[in-house]
């Protein structure tokens, strides 16, 4: 797994890539936690280049989310691949964490 | 099921993808579907990451024993480990309306195989045996 972060209009973006399991979301854990401590309105995280996720790396997203709704912060998710979306979508996990398929959509709602 | 394949790993979750990719290649030796074939890869997974995190309480210099067992019937996953003893009585996910980190690998488990079951009659540590039967063999 790769973590890039880059900007788009003025939000951060965590650029993925690679695989996110058990022995890459402490990592992945580290860097988000560290980013919502300093209580970004908006989150970004493109999926475009994950080819896996396992429970850890979703439980990773949980806490994140939960993280930023005390401060009304926004964890959005784009660029899903169908299968994690089906992943997601399974864990009824589409209900709560905001999925777009570009980040101009994440950025227009 | 007839053929068997063994992949010993110590466990440590750097070696979990290469269960993995392992459980790809039995997937797709079995003739599971390649959509089938991504949930088995998730599954099987989430067991093994359940024995490092409960059976090994995150112990990496113990070994987990993975074996493949397939035939036309289907594919048969068997996952043991000299951890602590599991109780399948309490093993259970979460409530999936109830949304917080953890309890999902169970779900992932049991939607994907169509037997889940540890060996009782293992004495030191677990042996979960998960079976994915072929649709049509199963069916028919």
């Amino acid at each position: 797994m790769k973590i890039e972060l880059t900007s788009h209009s003025s939000n951060i973006v965590i650029v993925i890539s690679g695989e996110i399991d058990m022995h890459s979301s402490p990592e992945l854990r580290a860097r988000l936690l560290e980013l919502i401590d300093k209580k970004p309105p908006v989150l970004l995280i493109d999926f475009t280049s994950v080819s896996y996720i396992d429970s850890s790396g979703i439980a990773t997203f949980v806490e994140g989310l939960k993280g930023m709704m005390p401060y009304g912060g926004r964890l959005k998710f784009v660029s899903i691949p169908p299968k994690i979306a089906e992943i997601f979508g399974f864990a009824k996990l589409d209900r709560v964490f905001e999925i777009h398929g570009s980040m101009d959509d994440a950025l227009r709602f | 099921m007839h053929d068997r394949v063994r992949l010993v790993i110590p466990s440590h979750p750097k070696f979990l993808c290469l269960v993995r990719d392992l459980t790809v290649r039995m997937g797709r030796i079995t003739n599971v579907t390649e959509e089938e074939i991504e949930d088995l890869k998730l599954a099987v997974d989430e067991a093994c990451s359940n024995v490092i995190r409960h059976a090994y309480k995150g112990d990496t210099t113990k070994r987990i024993v993975v074996q493949f067992k397939t035939g036309p019937g289907g594919l048969e996953v068997i996952i043991e480990d000299n951890g602590l003893k599991a109780d399948p009585s309490v093993i259970r996910g979460r409530d999936l309306d109830d949304v917080k980190p953890g309890g999902l690998g169970v779900h992932f488990i049991r939607r994907t195989f169509d037997r889940v079951e540890f060996d009782p009659k293992k004495q030191l540590g677990n042996r979960l045996r998960l079976t994915k039967y072929l649709k049509t063999n199963h069916e028919n």
